[in-house]
This record gives C-alpha cells, structure tokens and sequence, in this order.
C-alpha cells in the first residue's frame, strides 16, 4: 500500500528554513580575488534529522519493486539483487577518479572488458562500447555511426524504416540525425508487415530499426525476408534491445541477421531503475562497424598493465560521455550475469512463462488484439469498457496496491494495458494480479463512473495534467523580501 | 544465485494452464536458436561478491587532487541512507504520479535548487552527463534558432568538446570559428577548463547581439555557492555537471547532466519536467508535465530523443543540497577555493609557473618544472594523485574541502622532490 501523507500541508524542504546545521561560518573577507560574486545564497539551513525525515516521508509516498509487483510493459521491472549495490559501493570502485592512473584503474578497466566479453556471448555481436548512458543514447550512438559509415563509403542515404509498434525514441532518433522516417505497418500477428517493407526499403534506406521482441510482446516472425531484402539494399539492421529480456541464451540478435544492436543494462541485467534512472545503454556491432565505435576503448594488452584505454582508431566516430560512461552500472550489470553465468537462459524462460502464464489468466477479461503466444510481455486491450478505461483502470489498480502496467502504448492498439512481469514474480503474486484486475473488470462492469476519480487510497486522489501544463509551476521561488 | 522463485511444480502448473509442453514452444520457428551460452558456472552471492571485490582490490585510491569534470567532494553518510531506500531505489520513471509522489516532489525540489544556483528560471529533472548535457542544449540552440553554427570559446573541458563534435556531425551541426550570423550559440565553460572563473556578460551581450543564445557551462557547481548566478550575467541556457553534488567519482559515471533555462526556452527542453498540480480536492501534487515535448508522444518531432535520464542521482544532489545549505555549500565552496589557492602559491615557489590566468577556482593549471609523467610518479609514492596531466609539462591541479592542509604540505613536497 501507498502510504497516506498524514502531514497537512505536505512541505517541501524549503519551508524549513533556518536551521542550526552545524557547517562552518564562513568568512566572506576569504576571497579577495575580484570576480563576479554572488550576494546571497538562497537555500535553506535544515538540520540532518529533518532532511532524513522529510524524504523518507517521500520515499513512502512512493512505490517501487520492492514494494510490489510493477508490471510496468517495456521496462522490465525486476527485482534489483542487493549484492549488485553493495558491489557497485565498495570504495575500491567507488572512489576511483577516472583520471587515476590506469596501473591504478585495472580493477575498474577488467571490470568493463568482461563485461563486454560477455554481452559479446550473449548477444553474438563482435564488439561492445559501454560510453551510452542509456538506451536512447546507444541508439543515437548507432544512427550516427551508420551515418558515418554510409558517408564514408560515398552513400548518401536519407531515410531510416520503423514498424509503427516502435518504442518513440526510435524515430526522435532518426530526426536527430537528421534522417526521413518511414513507417512501417503492422500486420495481422503483430508482425511488420512485409508488403509494406517491401514498399520501403529502397537504396536510400540507411537503417531498419526493429524492436524484437517488438513492443506488442511478439518475435519478429519475418526477420529472414527483412534481412535478405536489407542485404540487397545495402541498408544495415538495428535491434532495439529493450526486450533482451526475452531472448536470453534462446536466441542472438547476431545471429538472427542484425548488424548492430543497444541494451538496455538496467532491464536486462537488472540494476535498479532509480525512479528514472540512470541506466546504462551498451552499443553492440559486428566487426565491420567496429571500427567506428567511440574512444576511448578498453583493451587487453600482452604486456604492461593487462588493460589499457585506447584512443587511437581513426575512424572512431568521437566520444559521446564526459568519460567511459555510467561505470557503477557495468559493475552491477557484470555482478548479475556472473551470479547466472550460462544459466542466465532460465531468465528468459521464466519471464516468458510467466507472461504467458498471466495472459492466459486475464485473456477473456480484456480484448486481445493478436492471438499468439507471447514473449516476455503482452498487450490487451480495455475498449470493451469504454473510453479512458485503460487509464481508470490503471489508477484503480493503486488501490489494490499495485502499479499499473505502461498504458496507451503501443499506440497502435486502443486502450492499451502493456503489461510485462518478468521473471522474478512469483505464480502467487500473478495470481493476484490476475484476480485485481478481474475484480476492477467487475467494477467497471456494474458502474464505469466508480473508476472516476480513482485512486482514492493514494498520497493524492486523480492529478490534474491538464492543470500542470496550463499553469506552469515547475519550481519553488524565495519569498519577495 | 537464482532470482526466480517458481518451484518445479509451479513451472508444471503453470505450463498446463498455458497448454504448453515447454517454454520453448512459445518461441516461433522461425526464431533462429542460440547454443548454450558460454558465461561460466553460476555463483552463489558469496562467491560472486569475492570475485567482484578482487576486482576492487586491483584499483588503487589514493588521496585526490584530480578534477578536470570529477570532484572529490566529501559526500555525507545520510545520502546513500535514503537514496538506497527501495521505494525511490526500485521504482521507474513517474508516469503514474498518484504512485510517485515522493520521487516526483524531489525532482522538483532538484529542479529548483538548480534554478536557485544557476539564476535561470526553469530547469529540467536531469540528463545524463555534463558533456551530453551541453550537446543537448546546442541541439536545442539550433532548434531554437535554426541556425547550424557553434561557437566555442577556449577553455571548454577537451572532453565536452569532443562529446559536442560527435553530436555535431550527427545532427549537421558544425563548430565555427567565427561568431557570425549563422551562429546559433556561443557557450563558455566557467569555472573553465583551466580553473579561471569567467565572467560571462561580455559574451553574453556578444551572443544577443548576434542573435545567439549564450550557454554557460559550469565545471564543478560548488563554485555557483560563491560566483555570480549566470542567470543573473545573461546566460539563456545554463548546463553542467552534478556530481559534485554527492555523487561517488565512480571511475567518471554514472553522473548527473543538468541543464537550466530562460522561461521563454521552457517548451524547447528535452527531457522530463516535474510540475505542480492539484487534484479533485485541492491537495498539491506533482506530474510529468509539458509531456508534448517528449518523445514518447511526439516521436519524431520531439526536442531530444532521451527517456532515462539520472534520477536517482539528481535525488542524491538534491539531499546533498539539503544537508548542506547555505552554510554549508558556502563552506566547502569557500574550504576548496582556499586550499587551491594555498596549494597554487606553495607550487608558485617551488618552481612551478602559473598558467592560469587571473581569478580561479578550485583548480589550476600549472607548467611543471620537470615532466609531468615524473612529478605524478613521485607524488603517487606519497599516496596522492596529483591532478590531470593536460600534456607532457602541464598539469591540472584541483583541491576541494576533502584535501587537508597537511595534505596540500605533502602534495607541494612531494612534487617539488627530484
């Protein structure tokens, strides 16, 4: 349960001001250096005690995996293992400054080839870069080195293919990079739609970019024909791997025809997703593209120290991070995949399981708008109920206790509930999921206006986005002298 | 270690409710099989831990006086006390405000420190780093302007520079070394890369009167405890790096990017904005709010393509901030100011020349007597990293309130040794 917020008016932490906190006093004849200086700054003095009491009050007016399930489609909300924090803290890691002399680094740099070692196995891509932040920054990374790729060998391409199930940040992408995005349909099962693909594709496509499993919970089931027509093309194949998740020791992106791929480390590999981050966004290509990818690079050496940075590769397309890129992220991400080593396929097999499992559950309450089993998400839809159903539907849940799945996407299915379990759920937990759910249907059924409103046992009833947008506020300011 | 919890006879249960003989028969034929990955025995979390913290042992820490976009700044207990509370730690992006309140209210407290430090009036919830921080805000100067030029004044962090080069080519964007009516942006990193604190205004003007935005850059944020708000000098966009903010160096990542701007650039933001709201019954509330700009609704039209951003992190800033205060931010800008000044004049009479011109503030840059390779090694043996070596006879020397006086004795000893 969401705790309630007992405190009236709930304060933020500037209405605490003028605490004793125990810093030091300073002096401002310190600095007689003539530079531009500040007259006051305006932050608050709270004591400890009140700044740990105001945001745990916060942190219980949250909810996370820990509190329970958080089926929230696309993103992959697994348990986050303590021991990936407790490693990602030592000193021995957390202390290094990226500077530090690489004889003083080696730990750190083994930390990443390994690492990269192993995303190599498990995804069938010949080379990894680590520097993306993020998912949506390995993407980016991707596009431009496919544009500098074609550039190179004289092409000019303008245009980039993607289904219209595609996570948003595929075509903000393209656009920035400055390509045309051409839409693909989806057919029947979910699948792109292969006449369509054959309509687009075409010399001046430079990327196909295909989430697989894609955002309706599907495998691509026509990756052969979109492959060999891309060859013909010359056009290069990008996996979106937001849903690694599923594919686990079954199958490789490399393997199934990509030419390069991102992941996201914070799903898959299940470091904690902080309330929105950070992630980590690891950029994997085959050899031919490997050349382009950003310095520096970590490397094994024959003699010297064992790992070393390297800058010197001609055709690197730059940096993309102030250094290597989100590091405590690797370090929990290689934590995981050693505490599976090659049993890391039972993660996949289990998220699928359960998905399936939990669709079979809830199947004959909502609409399904493809009927074929899924991976390691699915998509329903609440139509039957009406409009805004999904939304009332999904804020519902949070009075039962539960977070709702991701809602209205893909855009591509109305009234969409997008709901992925993943592996770490128990059948207990799904089970009750199920029975909420089935139990909101009830609801909605008898009365849909009782989902007005709702959630009504939350730290704040239904909030007001219109209001927000309308009426920007967006910051406390200092009260006017 | 295994993080699944079904028993085999839960699997067989939930098979039959499926209809299903195997998981794998879930899997179309047409998905092409991996053989069994090659990733070593599973550990158990005892095993995995020593392994992991063999690793640790191969690193080396010593004491800090390194900077160059990565501040020792002493990070207090009771940040990671709260930060590793699972209801922020284990929850994702906000889109369920009513579920969410408490990481929703903190980013917006975040974005108001930021625009109380920076002079600016609206700030964003994060991005990812200083350097894709500042590429962001040039995308954003282009958008604005429509025009495809950058200027750069010296003295941006080497690193940024190559970070906005990439982003540049992606985006046809191109750095111009003439302030010319192209331009759609000149940015000035201050404290610059050199340490020396800038004053923004001429530039500034500069820029207004070229039509250009001006961007401000700020190397480690500390500084704004004491130097004069960029807002308040002209800046339409102010960007940097948060780490010092009480954020573990952690080998350079992960960070905190942030970006701050003039209101009539509110709608021109990438990334999530935290705003104010109410519901049914009155009670304040916060959202993800101006949504519109984001990819996930507008797609391709969107101003940046970013979703994850740095939460978590720009929590631990804003408790950071918290803890500290006034008094206490001003203290350790004030404690960093003064042991690099101590440090630079005790370099300054043992043979090293200054090459950091006029006012600066917590690091400098000096020429070195002998190589740098040589006084970096002899400093190491006293336990020190002497600070970022820029070529083979400049260093750059940072202290922060982390570096004691007996330090800073022992830092200027050690390099002035043969």
């Amino acid at each position: 349960m969401i705790a309630q917020d007992h405190d009236t008016p709930g304060n933020l932490i500037f209405d605490y001001d003028q605490a004793n906190t125990g810093h030091i006093q300073t002096d401002e004849d310190d600095i007689k250096d003539q530079f531009p200086k500040r007259d006051y700054l305006p932050l608050p003095d709270v004591s400890e005690m009140q700044v740990i009491r105001h945001y745990t009050r916060l942190s219980r007016k949250n909810y996370g995996i820990d509190t329970g399930i958080y089926p929230l489609g696309s993103c992959t909300m697994k348990y986050n293992p303590r021991v990936n924090e407790d490693m990602a803290r030592l000193p021995g890691f957390a202390g290094i400054h990226p500077h530090a002399p690489l004889s003083h680094a080696q730990g750190a740099l083994e930390v990443m080839w390994d690492l990269q070692e192993a995303l190599k196995e498990i995804t069938g891509m010949d080379a990894f870069s680590l520097q993306p932040a993020a998912g949506s920054q390995g993407e980016l990374l991707g596009v431009m080195i496919a544009k500098r790729y074609f550039a190179d060998m004289g092409e000019r391409r303008t245009r980039i293919i993607i289904p219209d199930s595609a996570h948003g940040t595929n075509p903000a992408t393209a656009a920035t990079c400055r390509f045309q995005t051409v839409t693909v349909h989806s057919d029947e099962r979910g699948n792109m739609d292969l006449d369509g693909f054959r309509n687009a594709i075409g010399d001046d496509v430079a990327v196909v970019m295909i989430t697989n499993p894609n955002t309706l919970g599907f495998y691509e089931e026509h990756l052969q024909e979109i492959t060999e027509l891309s060859r013909k093309h010359g056009t290069l194949l990008y996996c979106d791997g937001a849903n690694m998740n599923a594919m686990l020791g079954i199958s490789k992106p490399a393997e199934q025809g990509f030419d390069m791929m991102h992941l996201n480390l914070h799903k898959t590999f299940s470091t904690p997703h902080g309330g929105g981050g950070p992630g980590g966004g690891a950029l994997g290509v085959r050899s031919f593209l490997e050349e382009y990818l950003p310095v520096p690079r970590v490397v094994k050496r024959d003699s010297g120290p064992t790992f070393d940075l390297d800058y010197d590769y001609d055709k690197s397309i730059g940096r993309i991070h102030s250094f290597y890129g989100n590091f405590g992220i690797m370090l929990r991400a290689l934590t995981y995949i050693k505490s599976w080593g090659s049993d890391i396929v039972n993660v996949s097999e289990a998220a699928l399981l359960n998905a399936n499992y939990l669709l079979g559950l809830i199947r004959d309450i909502f609409d399904v708008p493809y009927d074929r089993p899924c991976a390691h998400e699915f998509v329903v839809s609440t139509r039957r109920f009406g409009e805004k159903s999904a939304l009332n539907m999904a804020k519902r849940m949070i009075d039962y206790g539960f977070h709702p799945p991701t809602i209205y996407f893909p855009l591509i299915v109305k009234e969409a509930l997008m709901i992925e379990p993943t592996e770490t759920e128990s059948k207990e937990t799904l089970d009750r999921l199920a029975g909420v759910l089935a139990a909101i249907a009830r609801e909605a059924e008898r009365d849909p206006s009782m989902l007005d409103g709702t959630p009504h046992t939350a730290a704040t009833g239904r909030l007001d986005e219109v209001m927000a947008a309308r009426h920007l506020d967006l910051r406390w300011r200092p009260p006017k002298e | 270690m295994n993080y699944i919890p079904h028993t085999d006879a839960h699997i067989s249960k939930m098979l039959t409710t499926i209809d299903c003989r195997t998981v794998d028969d879930l899997v179309p034929e047409q998905v092409p099989r991996a053989a069994r990955l090659n990733l070593g025995e599973p550990m158990s979390e005892m095993d995995v831990a020593s392994y992991i913290e063999s690793l640790a042992a191969k690193n080396i820490q010593t004491k800090c006086f390194a900077g160059g976009g990565s501040y020792d700044h002493y990070i207090p207990s009771a940040i990671s006390h709260i930060v590793l509370r699972g209801e922020f730690l284990t929850a994702y992006t906000p889109y369920q405000a009513e579920a969410s309140q408490g990481m929703l209210q903190a980013l917006y407290e975040y974005q108001s420190y930021i625009c109380l430090l920076t002079g600016m009036d609206v700030s964003n919830a994060s991005l990812y780093d200083g350097a894709s921080a500042l590429a962001e805000a040039v995308l954003l100067a282009h958008s604005h302007t429509k025009r495809r030029g950058v200027f750069v004044d010296v003295g941006l962090n080497p690193a940024y520079l190559q970070v906005l080069r990439t982003y540049c080519e992606g985006a046809d964007i191109f750095i111009s070394d003439t302030i010319n009516n192209d331009v759609a942006c000149i940015i000035q990193q201050t404290p610059a890369f050199d340490g020396s604190i800038r004053d923004p205004t001429h530039m500034a003007e500069k820029a207004h009167r070229n039509g250009s935005l001006f961007i401000s850059c700020i190397s480690d944020p500390t500084s704004l405890a004491i130097m004069r708000p960029p807002g308040e000098a002209g800046a339409d966009i102010v960007t940097g790096e948060g780490q010092s903010f009480g954020i573990p160096k952690s080998f350079g990542g992960p960070c905190l990017g942030f970006m701050a701007v003039k209101s009539t650039l509110t709608k021109k933001l990438p990334g999530r904005i935290v705003g104010a709201t109410q519901d049914e019954s009155g009670r304040r509330g916060f959202v993800l709010t101006l949504q519109a700009r984001e990819q996930f609704i507008r797609r391709e039209r969107a101003t940046s393509n970013i979703t994850t951003n740095q939460t978590l992190l720009a929590l631990s800033a804003t408790i950071y901030l918290a803890l500290l205060g006034r008094t206490g931010l001003r203290s350790v800008a004030h404690t960093s100011y003064r042991r690099a000044h101590r440090l630079q004049q005790m370099l300054h009479t043992r043979g090293f020349r200054i090459m950091t011109p006029g006012p600066f503030y917590n690091e400098f840059l000096v020429e070195t007597p002998r190589p740098v390779t040589d006084i970096l090694e002899h400093l190491r043996q006293w336990d020190i990293l002497g600070g970022v070596a820029v070529d083979d006879h400049r260093l750059l020397v940072c202290c922060t309130e982390k570096n004691t006086i007996p330090d800073v004795e022992t830092y200027a000893r050690g390099a002035s040794m043969q």
